[in-house]
């Protein structure tokens, strides 16, 4: 009974409390104003002027990909791309038929990536494309006897085959002259593989495993084919007239191998397409020496630990000045920079891809401002991670780092949502072209006029 | 009895207590906040018994115990700040301290307390005006220490006691305030980057004593036939709270923090208190404590337009407390079995121009034969702040205290 009591008494207490002590929001606002909490954060712009890069770098990684998906053969904006089969079976019919065949040949055949010409972003009055192809053909054939030598090549793992094959060399090689054409109804693209392929495949007699390059570095343009992970996955033919018969392998797997064909190594240029990346380095004075000025503080910090977090950055966009003539593209689309800054992570300098915050007003009138390829004259990305970290920690002396790449042609400039959306009941809208442009664009001159860099602060320091 | 224990546990939930001091110390829990000792105005620091339990400003007291008690306290406290007629209030609920105290006969006795001596608590939200982001506050610092004591009854004059104790501090802080943009001094043009944008001033840190494992009360305490004095000393010393700074998006995009620490010179105590016993029964008591704070406080403050340091004045505490205590004899009635108390007390805080006054009044139940006691208290008063920034809070405390007493280690 008393511990009944007890606990209507508690409920009681509280109810009371409830009743009594009632919560009113604008006294408690007052209250908290009285403590010197404002109601919001003061929000500050600055501008720094004049800011030039004390280095700049490109790096391209060229180690081969793996290209099961899409695969590109040909050069564009300086950038040659080669394709690697990598081809394995077992068939001693086939091997004995190959050696009593004199007018035995063989090709590849390979299906355009569809998707990619009959777009309705690809330029149709491009097509046909037509060219006579100098072609250079390489490979290595190894010789087997049983399944399990065919086994043992499945199972060397995609990315110990990628390794081996940046070291790769071909035993023979054979340059030729393809004539290639892809027009808007064209599906497949034959490529006759040489003679010495077939002969030296006449000494084998019932396993193989070829691996087989194609390259053609001094093409006029790329072409694009369905990788070996489709189901327009190329194939190897080999045809015996008189028979009036065929043998048809496809490839276990493919690889894409780019080189860059720049000649101007102090160049600051980036390609579509590829994994290149160009590194930028700003000198820490005058964005200290401009936040100084700013809030009349010491800047970089020195209480405590150094670590400044009287303010932090909202968002940060840095302005380039930017010459569209100094690059060139397949689809004459705008395509997107896109950006990554140096920040700490752990003691660690980590690289870490921005956000991209859209000032919607300045995007439906005058489109993304962070697209080259398109109408204006300038280039802004956002750094708000660099420079958040960048401030935060500048004691140490540390310059901010920042990297940009090309994106995904963009199809949607001016479109303020930023997303694909259904726009009626059978059309879907798309922000980005699915597929990268051979693209290129020579950045030096950009780099070599001052940017601007702009920053939304927020501040922690009182102001009475 | 255990269900009263899982109802309380599952209303403790941090909430708001005073909120005067939020960025010095916090709320002090005067005496370890004990029930049976809130009940008569904190006084009674001098009275003995057989089972009056551990006193944190007075361990010789539990020399003259002669049984185990454990007890474990709870506080349900409302408050209303107020200023010029308006008024908003909030409850938090608390658990100010657990004592144990072991007497051992002729080898003195032994107790350990775990209390929280100072606790800053908020966590409220507002929404103001045209911002459609909430402006919080939260606090969560509370500073605990582990007293373990020791008392002996002199071998002569067995009327008296000395006990020692020292105080082991630990604990830990916390402070978030967020908030979204004030756009007011940006052109239109500009405001898209920040809207929707909340940040957080973060701090955390934790509380240790420096350069000491601890700090030190002796206490000496002499029990008469019917009046009983104690007097103590509580050494000096200076809390360290080690700080990281932060200002951050969210909890995962934060800023490297920057680490500081503020040092709280805490100056020494002096409590004296006595008991005077008539009619059998009945005591009055009154209970004095001082501590002459003689610098400002650095706040933990940092950010915007919040107080670098709070202004210290002489902390004093003055307590009057009446105390009946119940039978002792099972078979009597169950109201004269029952304990009363009332009191009153008067404080002057440590942050400066703050004054409290209040009054309670308590009893203890007594449940079963074995001794064990369920003390309530119900506290109520006004502190009245004078200074710019902290309010007149209006407070009423409900208290509970469970005590259970065994005879371990007792010879019959």
């Amino acid at each position: 009974m008393k511990k009944i009591l007890f606990v209507y008494l508690l409920l009681l207490a509280l109810a009371l409390s409830a009743c009594i002590f009632d919560s009113d929001e604008t006294v408690m606002a007052d209250w908290l104003a009285d403590q010197g909490v404002p109601g919001g954060y003061e929000v500050q712009t600055l501008s720094i002027d004049g800011l030039t890069p004390i280095s700049s770098a490109v790096f391209m990684d060229s180690t081969p990909k793996l290209a099961n998906d899409r695969a590109v053969l040909g050069r564009a904006a300086n950038i040659s791309h080669d394709i690697v089969f990598d081809i394995a079976f077992y068939d001693s019919v086939f091997f004995a038929d190959l050696k009593n065949a004199d007018s035995a040949t063989a090709y590849l055949a390979m299906y355009v990536l569809r998707p990619f010409y009959s777009s309705k972003s690809y330029p149709t009055d491009s097509l046909p494309l037509k060219e006579d192809l100098a072609l250079n053909i390489s490979w290595s054939l190894d010789k087997g006897s049983s399944m399990a030598f065919v086994d043992s090549v499945g199972d060397i793992s995609d990315s110990l085959w990628l390794a081996r094959l940046a070291k790769w060399k071909a035993k023979s090689t054979v340059d030729t002259t393809i004539s290639i054409s892809v027009s808007a109804k064209d599906t497949i693209v034959k490529i006759a593989l040489p003679s010495e392929l077939l002969s030296a495949m006449k000494k084998l007699s019932k396993a193989c495993h070829l691996q087989l390059k194609l390259s053609a570095s001094e093409a006029a343009r790329t072409y694009r084919f369905y990788g070996a992970g489709t189901s327009y996955y190329p194939k190897l033919w080999v045809v015996f007239p008189k028979e009036k018969s065929y043998s048809e392998y496809d490839p276990y797997r493919m690889a894409q191998i780019v080189s860059n064909k720049e000649t101007c190594s102090d160049c600051a240029v980036l390609h579509g397409g590829v994994y290149d990346s160009l590194v930028l380095e700003y000198e820490s004075a005058p964005i200290m020496k401009a936040l100084s000025d700013f809030y009349g503080d010491d800047f970089p910090y020195t209480e405590g630990n150094g670590d400044d977090v009287r303010q932090t950055v909202i968002l940060a966009q840095l302005t380039f000045a930017r010459d569209d003539s100094q690059g060139s593209s397949e689809l004459g689309l705008p395509i997107q920079v896109v950006v990554g800054s140096y920040t700490d992570s752990s003691g660690k300098s980590v690289r870490q891809m921005e956000s991209y915050r859209l000032n919607k007003s300045l995007i439906a009138t005058k489109g993304h401002p962070n697209m080259v390829f398109y109408d204006g004259d300038s280039l802004t990305l956002q750094v708000t991670y660099g420079m958040r970290d960048f401030i935060n920690r500048a004691r140490d002396g540390r310059n901010f780092k920042m990297m940009m790449r090309m994106g995904y042609p963009v199809l949607l400039p001016k479109d303020s949502t930023y997303s694909d959306r259904i726009t009626s009941k059978k059309d879907t809208s798309y922000v980005f072209f699915s597929h990268f442009d051979h693209s290129r664009y020579d950045f030096t001159s950009s780099l070599k006029q001052p940017a601007t860099m702009k920053l939304w602060l927020a501040n922690k320091r009182g102001n009475e | 009895m255990k269900k009263i224990v899982l109802i309380l546990f599952s209303l403790v939930v941090c909430g708001f207590a005073s909120v005067i001091g939020l960025d010095a110390l916090g709320e002090e829990q005067i005496a370890g906040g004990m029930a049976s000792t809130a009940g008569r105005g904190y006084a009674g620091g001098a009275k003995t018994g057989d089972a009056e339990g551990l006193s944190v400003l007075n361990p010789a007291r539990n020399a003259f115990d002669t049984k185990v008690v454990f007890n474990v306290n709870f506080l349900l406290e409302m408050v209303a700040l107020e200023k010029h007629g308006d008024n908003f209030g909030v409850n938090n609920i608390t658990m100010p301290s657990f004592n144990l105290s072991f007497p051992m006969g002729g080898f003195g006795a032994m107790g350990l307390s775990l209390w929280q001596t100072y606790s800053s608590n908020i966590d409220e939200e507002v929404s103001e005006g045209k911002n459609s982001i909430e402006t919080s506050i939260e606090y969560q610092s509370s500073i605990y220490e582990i007293v373990p004591s020791y008392t002996l009854r002199l071998p002569v004059i067995r009327n008296f006691a000395l006990g020692a104790s020292a105080h082991v501090v630990m604990g830990n802080s916390m402070r978030k305030i967020s908030m979204g943009p004030n756009t007011e001094g940006l052109p239109d043009s500009d405001t898209w980057a920040v809207k929707k944008i909340e940040v957080s001033d973060y701090v955390d840190g934790t509380w240790e004593i420096k350069n000491h494992p601890a700090y030190y009360t002796v206490a000496l305490q002499y029990r008469g036939h019917q009046s009983s004095f104690y007097f103590s000393y509580t050494t000096p010393h200076t809390l360290l709270n080690e700080l990281s700074y932060n200002f951050r998006m969210s909890e995962l995009d934060t800023l490297a923090p920057t680490k500081k620490s503020r040092e709280i010179e805490v100056p020494a105590l002096i409590a004296t208190g006595m008991n005077f016993r008539f009619m059998k029964r009945n005591n009055v008591m009154l209970d004095l404590a001082a501590r002459g704070w003689d610098k400002d406080i650095e706040n933990v403050g940092g950010s915007f337009n919040m107080e670098p340091v709070t202004k210290t004045q002489k902390d004093m505490l003055v307590a009057l407390g009446l105390q009946r205590d119940g039978s002792p004899l099972f078979y009597d009635p169950y109201l004269d079995r029952i304990t009363y108390r009332l009191g009153g007390w008067y404080k002057t805080w440590y942050v400066k121009d703050v004054y409290e006054l209040g009054g309670s009044l308590g009893a203890g139940f007594p449940l079963g034969r074995k001794g064990t006691t369920l003390d309530l208290s119900f506290q109520g008063g006004k502190r009245f702040a004078d200074s710019g920034r902290a309010w007149d809070e209006i407070f009423l405390g409900f208290r509970i205290g469970l005590m259970g007493v065994g005879n371990w280690g007792q010879t019959r």
